[in-house]
């Protein structure tokens, strides 16, 4: 059995979703209430692949909001007492989803194995960042050529670069072969380690990088307060949203300038879930996070394993493997819009 | 909307430094908890003698349970005694007062499922909630008593799980009605004794929480579904 964990994108919407899933005293409390609820395991699911392969996985819904992230033993408990709960439930394979995988490795949750009488299990857990940086990858491979960038001359900014997807984007990228890389990231130390793991890419500031570059990956959150001018940017200029939450379409995204939606992938058929991201999603049936669909494939594949974890681990050989199980088991990442590449053709 | 970084500053500043257990504000407040602790396990092992009475076949195993209790009652005695404590006593009797008082009603008229789910669902799962909350920010005496503690406690709240849910169907809507008249006494239970807790630092929110995560296990082992639960457990949060 695989699991998810998720969360609701604000208050508002986590109460609307309670109502909606039969929690009306949820969907009545305040904020104080939804800070000390326990974590819920929603619903499960049953996912058919495209090989016919049948799995049976389960949501849980970590009570976490982002209106929480200022208060850190809150976001902290409600990671672990979800993780808790996926594992007192014997699920094998658990994807940690949206804000709960930042938090778990930027609060250092590593060093919280044990919580009240339960020791976590590190083996059923993963970020499904391997997922989420092979899925980048070929958003860039497969969208630049339709904007006509030519990858082997394109300069490619990869903001975050020194992360955990995004130095794993950098390692495949430059094995691809593309023009340049341009490595962004605050810390200097790490980006020089990267810099010299790589034997190669320019360290560049932000606001130097972008109006640089062809292709911009984005697998950092975007700093408050950024002001850039999109007239500023290169046309045609690729962005792929790779950050959580997303919000770089409505920042940029303009003429010339193509956003996608980073680390999203599409599944070949309906899943039969109520639950999933609805609000983030466009076809949420479809659609999910490719570090959700890791889990899936981990479970697909029978591997029971903490496949991606801790910081900077993540393989080229990994990457191949996981990609060729998200094709195999019918997921495609997400694309450029088709109805704003067909004004691209009109021009 | 806040940020990571914002969260990640205030974090630094938290952590779990140990509270200096020497201290006049210190035991103060422990003069309370403890005394709390106590009592708590003095009138759990009168429960589960009185549960005895109303289920005469299980009385011999409900007075093991019950001897445990006044073990620990010892090892709580102890750990005041460590620190040169006196425990507060009648602070303590008065607290459990409308427990106590709910129980014996209960008791009178025969409700072997109010008696357990008072004592040993709600009761159980908040000690063990606050004993695994106590045990990282305990002086090295205490933690060693209490982490003793706290295995034994799981057998009981086991126990009362086992039996309801061996009688759900039977006793669903007296443990429903009984939910609703005991519930909300934990939570301001709770209010009444936070700002004693925090002295020992131990977060309120977290108390609460971790009780609610508790109960919600054993409400989920005894059968009910979550969105039950979900409706049960409220009417601590929202009454």
């Amino acid at each position: 059995m695989f699991g998810l964990i998720g969360h609701s994108t604000s208050l508002d919407e986590a109460r609307s979703k309670a109502l909606a899933l039969g929690y009306p005293e949820y969907a009545e409390g305040d904020f104080d209430m939804w800070c000390v609820a326990p974590p819920q395991l929603v619903e499960t699911v049953h996912v058919t692949s495209r090989t016919g392969q049948v799995i049976e996985g389960a949501y849980i819904d970590s009570v976490f909001v982002p209106e929480m992230l200022s208060r850190f033993k809150t976001a902290r408990r409600k990671v672990l007492s979800a993780m808790e709960l996926a594992q007192k439930n014997d699920i094998a394979i658990t994807a940690l989803g949206g804000f709960t995988s930042i938090i778990f490795e930027n609060f250092n949750l590593l060093k919280e194995q044990h919580i009240r009488g339960t020791t976590l299990e590190w083996e059923r857990f993963t970020t499904g960042n391997t997922h989420t940086a092979w899925v980048i990858c070929q958003q860039v491979e497969r969208n630049a050529p339709l904007l006509g960038i030519d990858l082997a001359k394109a300069k490619v900014a990869v903001v975050g670069a020194t992360g955990d997807i995004g130095s794993a984007v950098c390692r495949w990228l430059q094995r691809t072969g593309v023009g340049e890389l341009l490595l962004v990231a605050r810390q200097q130390q790490r980006l020089q380690e990267l810099q010299s793991d790589l034997g190669g890419g320019r360290i560049l500031p932000l606001e130097e990088a972008l109006p640089e570059a062809d292709v911009v990956v984005w697998v950092a959150s975007l700093p408050q307060g950024l002001a850039i001018d999109p007239a500023s940017l290169k046309k045609p200029c690729l962005m792929i949203d790779g950050g959580y939450p997303k919000n770089l379409d409505s920042k940029f995204a303009g003429e010339g300038v193509y956003v996608v939606k980073g680390g999203i992938v599409e599944f070949w058929q309906d899943l039969g879930w109520q639950m999933m991201e609805v609000a983030e999603m466009e076809n949420p049936r479809r659609q999910l996070f490719a570090c959700f669909a890791e889990a899936m494939l981990l479970e697909f594949e029978g591997i029971h394993t903490n496949f991606s974890w801790g910081r900077n681990n993540i393989t080229l050989e990994a990457m191949e493997l996981i990609g060729g199980a998200s094709l195999r088991h019918g997921f495609q990442a997400l694309g450029l819009d088709p109805a704003r590449l067909g004004q691209l053709a009109a021009v | 909307m806040a940020t990571l970084d914002t969260a990640a500053a205030s974090a630094t500043l938290e952590g779990s430094a140990l509270p200096d257990f020497a201290s006049a504000t210190y035991k103060d407040a422990y003069s309370r908890i403890n005394a709390i602790v106590i009592e708590g396990e003095q009138e759990a092992h009168d429960n589960y003698i009185a549960i005895g009475s109303l289920i005469p076949e299980q009385a011999e195993e409900l007075t093991k349970l019950a001897r445990m209790e006044l073990k620990h009652k010892k090892g709580f005695t102890a750990c005041a005694a460590n620190l040169g404590v006196e425990a507060d006593m009648a602070f303590a009797k008065q607290f459990f007062t409308p427990l106590h008082d709910n129980f014996q009603v209960a008791l009178a008229e025969g409700k072997v499922t109010t008696c357990l789910l008072i004592q040993a669902i709600l009761i159980e799962a908040f000690a063990i909630s606050a004993y695994h909350i106590y045990i990282p920010v305990s002086d090295p005496f205490a933690r060693k008593i209490t982490e003793g503690v706290v295995k034994d406690e799981y057998t009981h709240l086991n126990y009362g799980q086992e039996w309801l849910k061996a009688n759900l169907e039977s006793v669903r809507e007296e443990l429903e009605q009984a939910n609703r008249d005991n519930l909300p006494l934990v939570r301001k239970m709770l209010e009444q004794v936070a700002d004693d807790a925090a002295a020992l630092h131990m977060d309120k929110e977290d108390l609460m929480a971790d009780f609610m995560t508790s109960y919600q296990e054993a409400l989920i082992e005894i059968g009910f579904t979550s969105r039950e639960i979900a409706r049960l457990a409220t009417a601590a949060l929202l009454g």
